[in-house]
C-alpha cells in the first residue's frame, strides 16, 4: 500500500514538472531511451548535466567578474553550451534564461547579462532541487 | 482463412525486423561530440536502434581514429586517448579501424568544426561513408552549407529516437544491398539513391526540407 502511494506521489511530481514548464518533451525522450537493463539512465544524465552546469556557471563567473574587459563573445560561447546541454535533457526554464543571457551579449549589455545570469542560477538550483526530490520519491518507490 | 492470412503478415514482419536488427549490427557508426551529456545521449540512441558505437570527444580524435592524422597532429595526440563510449571491442587506439559505416558529428566544437572534419572526410579514403551533422542552432545557410559540403543529413539537437531512423537509409544505401529504397513511412521526396559524389545534383532536392523562417 505504501509503495503505490510513493508510486503516485512520484508520477504527480513528474507531471507537476511538465505541467509548470520545469520540464519539456526531451525528458520524456531520456524516459523512453531507459530500460531494465539501462534502470538509471535518466538519472545519469542528470547529474552529469549538474556537473556540466556546475562548471559553466564557474566559468561565467570568472568572466563576469573581471572588471576590466567583458568578452561577450566568450561569454555567449560558455552559454551556448550549457543551453545546449539544459536543451539535451529537457530542462526548459533554464534553457530559456541561457537564451536570455545570449540575447545581452549580443546586444553586450552586461548589466542584463548580470541579472539574467542570477536567474540561470536560479532556474538550475531549483530544478536540481526538485529532480532530486523526484529521483528519491521514485527510489523509495520501487 | 482470414485468421490465418494475419498471423502469416505478422511473422512476416517479424522476420523483417529481425533482418533489419541483424543488418543493423554489423553498422558502425563513429560519434563526435564535445559534451559529453549528448555523447551519453547519441551512444544510446545508437545501442538502442542496434548500431556499434564508439563516441570522440573532438574532430581531431575523430581523424586520429580514421587514420587521417599527418605525424605532426599525430604527435600531439597521442598524449591523450581516444576517450568515453564504445560498445565495439576494440578500445586500443593503436588498432586499425575495420570499419565505419556512419560518421555523426556536431558542428560546433572547439579545434575543428564538423564542417572541417566533414570535409576532410570527404577528401579522404573514408569519402563514401556518409556524414550526418548535428547541431542545436537552426540555421538555414549553415545548413546548405553542410549539405552542399557532402553531408548526407543535418540533424538538429537534441536528437530523438526519431531520428535515428533517417539514418538506416543512408547507411543500406552505402552498402548497396538495395538499388533504391522505396521507404513508405516517409510521405516526403527525402531522396535514396547510391553513394554518389557531394556534387550530385540530387542533393539539392534536400534544399526542400529546410525550414522556412
Amino acid at each position: 500500500m505504501e509503495r503505490n502511494h510513493l508510486q503516485r506521489r512520484a508520477a504527480y511530481m513528474r507531471e507537476t514538472l511538465f505541467d509548470q514548464g520545469y520540464l519539456d518533451e526531451q525528458f520524456i525522450q531520456l524516459e523512453d531511451l531507459q530500460d531494465d537493463a539501462n534502470p538509471n539512465f535518466v538519472e545519469e544524465v542528470v547529474k552529469l548535466f549538474y556537473t556540466d552546469s556546475a562548471r559553466f556557471i564557474r566559468n561565467i563567473e570568472l568572466a563576469l567578474d573581471n572588471s576590466t574587459h567583458h568578452d561577450f563573445e566568450k561569454l555567449d560561447d560558455i552559454m551556448h553550451q550549457f543551453k545546449g546541454s539544459s536543451s539535451s535533457i529537457g530542462a526548459e526554464k533554464v534553457k530559456r534564461e541561457c537564451t536570455q543571457f545570449q540575447e545581452y551579449c549580443k546586444a553586450g549589455n552586461l548589466e542584463g547579462c548580470k541579472r539574467t545570469f542570477q536567474q540561470v542560477k536560479q532556474e538550475n538550483a531549483t530544478l536540481k532541487r526538485k529532480l532530486e526530490s523526484y529521483f528519491q520519491l521514485k527510489r523509495q518507490a520501487s | 482463412m482470414e485468421l490465418n492470412s494475419e498471423a502469416d503478415e505478422d511473422t512476416k514482419k517479424e522476420q523483417e525486423q529481425k533482418e533489419e536488427e541483424k543488418e543493423k549490427q554489423h553498422f558502425h557508426v563513429l560519434a563526435v561530440d564535445d559534451s559529453n551529456i549528448d555523447r551519453k545521449l547519441l551512444e544510446r540512441l545508437l545501442t538502442v536502434s542496434s548500431y556499434q558505437v564508439t563516441c570522440v570527444d573532438s574532430g581531431d580524435k575523430a581523424l586520429e581514429y580514421l587514420g587521417l592524422l599527418d605525424i605532426q597532429e599525430s604527435e600531439i595526440s597521442r598524449t591523450s586517448s581516444i576517450s568515453s563510449c564504445s560498445s565495439s571491442s576494440s578500445k586500443s587506439s593503436e588498432k586499425e579501424v575495420s570499419k565505419v559505416n556512419l560518421i555523426m558529428t556536431d558542428y560546433s566544437m572547439p579545434g575543428i568544426t564538423g564542417y572541417d572534419l566533414l570535409k576532410r572526410v570527404k577528401r579522404s579514403s573514408w569519402k563514401d561513408v556518409p556524414v550526418v551533422v548535428m547541431s542545436s542552432e537552426n540555421i538555414p545557410s549553415r545548413i546548405t552549407m553542410c549539405l552542399e559540403g557532402g553531408a548526407e543529413e543535418f540533424l538538429l539537437k537534441p536528437v530523438k529516437l526519431a531520428d535515428m531512423r533517417k539514418l538506416h537509409s543512408h547507411l543500406l544505401n552505402t552498402t548497396n544491398i538495395h538499388d533504391t529504397i522505396i521507404d513508405s513511412d516517409h510521405n516526403n521526396n527525402t531522396n535514396k539513391r547510391k553513394a554518389s559524389s557531394p556534387e550530385d545534383s540530387d542533393r539539392r532536392t534536400r534544399i526542400q526540407e529546410l525550414p522556412v523562417s
